[in-house]
């Protein structure tokens, strides 16, 4: 698998009346052509803040934003961050797509989703209106939309919240993109419409050959199809690795809590009680100078001599391509994790 | 009725009818008429901010100025007011007459005989018919309720038995009343009326072709007997009137057409109506209406301007009528300390001036009444009066009211009561409204000065007179004779603000006015309407009067501008645009 | 849509005869007699009964408005025997004091009126909308500001002052309309230049305050609109700026001016009662304004009124089915 975007050491500050916002804090991140990354993390995480500067949807006059974000294009590779405007501006849309969370909004009310799928593809294309839709009602087939032909004349106010996610999907892809940034695709959606948006960008991936950026906060999501896992919190990347190493052998304490907020059923036919983590992420407009993620760590007490609220671990590899922003070693933190796990069994008997 | 205010329309102070007088000094007329020939042709331009007269139709018309203005131009009556400046405008020439009236029978009839050759617009002849079947106009209230009511009063018909020419009830006895021989018309009256023939200068008067009558309508284009003719009349656009040419002047003795076309443009801004006049910016053009009071003393403190305006007395005597009636200003003294108390000089300084406050008057007959004018004794001609008040002397009445009539004293220095004054609610009135009542407050009088709205406060003063205990109010002759003053304000007319009815002195007075109405003595009736002035000024039913004044203004290539007393108003005849 | 518009239509004309009724009860409660005020220096109660009759005064103010509606549908005389007048349906009644049926006054006025109401929308829909649409794109810039200004200035100073002031200080003072000739009535097909002397300083005045107020509405409604999910979308797709602007900005944040400026035009075909005054233009705003300070007509009151009113109930019949077409969301509610 060729990597198609790496993103390297991105910062993005808003400058407001109180002080920099920090939403991006020296990111990275890269993506293969066929590959699903996931980046999780709380809302305000920064996860969408780093992808909208990917594709240059910042208002560059309130944005400052640092670092690489290099697309591999067929004739060569390309940083959007530093590229002109006008040159990104022509990237989106066919090298790189994105979609939204709500759908409900995320659609121009006044004009039908046809018009609005055939104006994107004549972007790209030369072909008459008619041409337009007619590919329009291609790709509304293409995701999964009955009687395509019919409701391409339709508003968006006449679809449903899981029709107008396929509708934004077609939409996005009309123009065979590489890359796909999703971010939170199905959070506004039912439960059972999210699988079916969720197979549906799978299906379409293997489809296309498609790098996919899917930015969620719900790891169950995540666990259905994504590749890798990237965790943000507080404007950084805490943890990074493969889907089963982040499910079953995290070294952060962040993913762990993550993990043991969301209802699963695994192998060991055991409920498990659901726990929130407790706290508010710190304000990214005075980072603290040690750990992000330290005023809400229950393994704190864990890391000797305050180092948690002295310095901002690195993240480092604790495993073979397993990266993890903690002053405890991998091994500790799934070590400490299995006894509180049993401590925590035991107390529930 | 107030006549100056509760016309409608005339939104400024423009005169109302009333006639003859002496020439008052203060005003000036510019003496450009008597030295420059008048030059024929051009067009002259008027402007006014109303967006109409208040009537075109004789039988509506009721003020001077539109009587002075459509009488030189379209409207003849069988007499006229001669058309110069001066006293001598006050007397009468005949018209579409021959003479100015034959009196008979105690002058209870009058007879006229009509000029050869006089002529409507659309040529045909005025006969006398037309003169009659004018004249019954006004007996259709139904139709017309504007214009002055005295052909009803006087004509030989019992009261309401008449309808008027359009249902004709009563026909026969209207056609008693007033008899057409060949050329000579005679009117046959209910009483002796010596000053009949200053009426026939009432436009309402004169003649009405029947078969142009259009009724209500005809008001918008009524037809010519004059010099000029109505080519279009356009409510808050324009009228413009053109030379008609089936006008004869050998027919008619007073009139001398210069314009070729006479324009009134109505509905300017108040603004742009000033600003016109400060700037000459309309040199051809005349202004119908007064100038707002700051541009007003703008504009004549300016010595530049001393061509182009005129400062005269109005027809108008504004007062202060005192309630006499049981339990308000009962009290000859009250009255008087009220009287002697006035700080006038404040209210003269509040107005800009003796220019254009006028005059402290001393009767409700004003001087440019002429004979039927004297000055009066006691009132601003005692000793004791000040024009800035005299709060000691009014002190001192007050000290004698306090024993003779102490209800009335009481009443007068009562803080919880006071002496009720209602105004209207005006910006200016609440300025005087302070001064007055600080003025008598030196005396110890308290004035409970009571605000009612503006905008009806004239509709409801039958109303409010007897509640108030002075009420202000303003009158003007509606020709040269005190007949048309002392019986209205003081006896029983129409606008008797005293509200003393009952006393046996004033019943000997009311006699006293009625002879006075029917003495065929001219100087003698001059005589008893002095001593009529006299005994109302001394009861101090008034307890102040002033002699009004008003300005007018026009373009410098005006010529032949003057102001004409009876109309109180230009002499609108002889005005001429300049080469 | 037939039933609802069929709906509205009657709900429009129970409103205008409620209307019409208030506005009867209204003159009645004043403590004006008109027949007072029409009546001669001599006025005897005789002559005020007769006044009050000839008036049409003289009954119940239920039967007053009764005989009104009756007109508007029949037709009315006033007076009686020679002098009697006839005004056909629909008739508004009959003005004493400019001696014509109140449905040819109106029928002259409205002329007036709407070339005034035109002209001034063109001119503060053009000014108002692009000073709006420059200001939100070039927000906080030095233009943005001086947008900020005009707004301020516009919609603080009263029509009455602006008039005033446009007479005064511009027409006068440059001579740019003979100051006699201001208000006069050119027939814009006949003689458009002379309709555009008389009609544009007025327009301009009007135009000025409603241009700060669509300015202020449509700057906002830029800049919010430009915040919205489907404008992001947009970027998202690639589209350029300017189309961005003019397709999905413009059409989204203009919408809801349509309605507004549907129901400001309406208004004004009312009648602009303070710069027809000013300007002396015997529209339906002018001969309301008078009818109500001078003579005291009622008919050309209620006249007036009504159609006014129904301007407006229209208006917003028409700018409601209007906006269905304009947002699509409306029209399958």
């Amino acid at each position: 698998m060729s990597t198609f975007l790496e993103v390297k050491n991105l910062h993005v500050t808003f400058p407001t009346e109180d002080g920099a916002v920090l939403a991006s804090n020296n990111v990275s991140y890269s993506v293969a052509l066929g590959e699903t990354l996931a980046i999780v993390g709380e809302s305000g995480s920064g996860k969408s803040v780093a992808n909208l500067a990917v594709m240059g949807l910042h208002n560059p006059h309130r944005t400052q934003i640092s670092g690489e974000a290099i697309l591999h294009l067929p004739e060569g590779p390309i940083d959007v961050l530093s590229a002109a405007p006008e040159t990104v501006r022509r990237l989106r849309g066919k090298a790189m797509s994105m979609i939204f969370q709500d759908p409900m909004s995320a659609l121009h009310p006044f004009y039908t989703i046809g018009n609005q799928i055939a104006e994107a593809w004549a972007l790209y294309n030369e072909g008459s209106k008619e041409d337009g839709i007619k590919r329009a009602v291609e790709m509304l087939d293409l995701v999964g939309i009955p009687d395509a032909a019919k409701r391409v004349h339709e508003y968006p106010h006449q679809f449903s919240g899981g029709m107008r996610q396929r509708v934004m999907i077609a939409m996005a892809l009309v123009n065979n993109p590489s890359l796909l940034i999703a971010d939170e695709p199905t959070t506004a959606l039912d439960v059972t419409v999210q699988s079916q948006i969720l197979r549906l960008l799978a299906d379409l991936q293997k489809e296309f050959n498609m790098a996919v950026i899917l930015i969620t906060h719900d790891l169950g999501v995540v666990a259905e199809v994504a590749d890798r896992v990237s965790v943000m919190y507080s404007g950084r990347i805490v943890e990074s690795a493969a889907i089963d190493e982040i499910f079953y052998n995290s070294t952060h304490p962040y993913t762990r809590g993550l993990l043991n907020s969301i209802p699963r059923v695994d192998n060991h036919g055991k409920g498990t009680r659901l726990r929130a983590i407790p706290g508010q992420p710190p304000s990214l407009i005075s980072v603290p100078k040690g750990c992000a993620f330290a005023a809400r760590c229950e393994f704190i007490s864990h890391v000797p001599g305050g180092l948690c609220i002295a310095s901002n671990p690195d993240l480092l590899e604790k495993a073979p391509d397993h990266y993890s922003r903690c002053h405890l070693t991998g091994a500790q933190v799934i070590d400490i994790a299995a006894k509180n796990l049993a401590h925590q069994d035991n107390g529930a008997k | 009725m107030n006549k100056l205010i509760i016309r409608r329309i005339v939104a400024t102070a423009t005169a109302a009818a009333f006639a003859a007088g002496v020439a008052i000094g203060g005003g000036a007329t510019p003496s450009t008429a008597a030295t420059e020939t008048p030059v024929t042709g051009g067009t002259l331009q008027y402007f006014t901010h109303s967006e109409q007269f208040p009537a075109l139709d004789p039988a509506n018309m009721y003020t001077g100025r539109d009587i002075a203005f459509f009488g030189a131009y379209i409207h003849r009556t069988l007499v006229q007011y001669r058309p110069v400046a001066g006293a001598a405008g006050s007397s009468l020439v005949p018209d579409l007459a021959t003479n100015t009236g034959v009196p008979s029978n105690k002058a209870k009839t009058w007879t006229y005989t009509l000029r050869k050759g006089i002529t409507w617009e659309d040529g045909s002849a005025i006969t006398c018919a037309d003169i009659k079947y004018g004249w019954s106009r006004a007996f259709a209230t139904d139709v017309f309720t504007e214009g002055p009511a005295y052909a009803l009063a006087w004509l030989d018909i019992p009261e309401g038995a008449y309808a008027g020419p359009y249902k004709k009830t009563g026909q026969d006895l209207f056609d008693k009343a007033i008899v057409c021989s060949g050329d000579t018309i005679t009117f046959k009256l209910k009483r002796s009326v010596p000053d009949f023939n200053y009426f026939l200068t009432y436009p309402t008067t004169g003649p009405i072709k029947a078969s142009a009558d259009t009724g209500d309508k005809y008001d918008l284009k009524p037809l010519s007997s004059g010099p000029y003719k109505i080519q279009k009349y356009s409510i808050n656009d324009e009228l413009v009137m053109v030379r008609n040419d089936k006008w004869n002047k050998s027919s008619d003795p007073i009139r001398t057409p210069y314009p070729d076309k006479i324009t009134v443009t109505f509905g300017l801004n108040e603004d742009v109506r000033d600003q016109i006049v400060l700037d000459d910016s309309k040199p051809n053009a005349i202004s119908l209406d007064a100038l707002q009071p700051a541009n007003n003393i703008k504009f004549f403190s300016d010595p530049a301007n001393a061509d182009r305006r005129m400062n005269n007395y109005d027809p108008y005597t504004s007062y202060l009528a005192a309630n006499v009636s049981k339990g308000h200003l009962d009290c000859l003294l009250v009255r008087k300390a009220i009287f002697f108390a006035f700080d006038t000089q404040a209210l003269i300084n509040l107005s800009g001036g003796v220019v254009y406050y006028g005059e402290p008057g001393d009767s409700p007959v004003k001087p440019v009444l002429g004979m039927d004018y004297a000055p009066t004794t006691g009132n601003i001609h005692d000793p004791n009066y000040k024009i800035d008040g005299n709060p000691e002397y009014a002190k001192t009445l007050l000290a004698q009211a306090k024993k003779s009539c102490p209800t009335a004293y009481n009443r007068a220095t009562n803080k919880s009561q006071g002496v009720i004054y209602y105004r209207a609610d005006t910006a200016g009135n609440k300025k005087a409204a302070v001064l007055v009542e600080a003025a008598l407050a030196k005396a110890g009088i308290v004035v409970n000065t009571v605000y009612k709205p503006a905008g009806t406060y004239n509709a409801n003063l039958t109303a409010y007179k007897k509640q108030t205990d002075i009420l202000s109010g303003g009158w003007g002759a509606d020709w040269a004779n005190a007949s048309t003053v002392i019986p209205e304000l003081w006896g029983e007319g129409c606008c008797n603000y005293t509200q003393n009815k009952t006393t046996n002195e004033y019943k000997g007075f009311i006699r006293n006015v009625n002879k006075a109405l029917v003495e065929l003595d001219r100087e003698k009736q001059a005589k008893m309407w002095h001593s009529l002035a006299q005994f109302g000024m001394d009861q101090y039913w008034y307890i102040r009067t002033v002699f009004g004044k008003s300005q007018q203004t026009w373009g410098s290539k005006i010529g032949g501008i003057y102001y004409w007393e009876p109309q109180g108003s230009f002499g609108f005849g002889q005005i001429y645009v300049k080469k | 849509m037939i039933k609802y518009v069929s709906q509205r239509l009657l709900y429009t004309v129970m409103l205008l005869l409620l209307v019409s009724l208030s506005v009867y009860f209204i003159f009645d409660l004043l403590p004006v007699d008109p027949a007072r005020l029409v009546c001669s220096k001599q006025c005897t109660p005789a002559l005020v009964e007769a006044n009050r009759h000839r008036l049409g005064l003289d009954v119940p103010v239920l039967q007053q408005w009764w005989n009104f509606i009756y007109g508007l549908f029949a037709g009315r005389n006033y007076a009686e025997g020679a002098a009697a007048l006839h005004c056909p349906a629909p008739a508004f009644g009959y003005s004493f004091s400019r001696h014509e049926c109140v449905t040819t006054i109106l029928a002259k006025a409205f002329p007036v009126t709407l070339s005034l109401a035109v002209l001034a929308f063109i001119l503060w829909m053009t000014l108002g909308v692009s000073l709006g649409v420059l200001a939100a794109r070039k927000k906080g810039s030095i233009f943005d500001k001086a947008s900020t200004v005009f707004v301020l200035i516009g919609t603080s100073l009263p029509t009455f002052l602006t008039g005033v002031l446009v007479v005064i200080f511009i027409i006068l003072k440059f001579n740019l309309v003979d100051p006699l000739e201001i208000g006069n009535w050119s027939n814009p097909f006949t003689d458009p230049l002379g309709w555009l002397s008389t009609f544009i300083w007025p327009a301009a005045t009007l135009a000025f305050a409603y241009a700060a107020t669509y300015t202020r509405f449509t700057r906002s409604n830029v800049i919010e609109t430009m915040t919205e999910d489907f404008i992001r979308t947009a970027r998202a797709k690639g589209l350029s700026e300017k189309i961005i602007l003019r397709k999905h900005t413009l059409r989204a944040a203009l919408a809801p001016l349509a309605t507004m400026a549907g129901l400001d035009f309406a208004g004004l075909l009312g009648g602009a009662i303070i710069t027809e005054k000013v300007f002396g233009l015997d529209g339906l705003g002018g001969i309301s304004i008078n009818a109500v300070t001078s003579s005291y007509d009622l008919p050309i009151i209620v006249g007036t009124t009504i159609v006014a009113s129904a301007f407006v109930v229209v208006a917003n019949l028409i700018v409601d089915i209007t906006y269905a077409f304009i947002d699509p969301r409306v029209r399958h509610a």
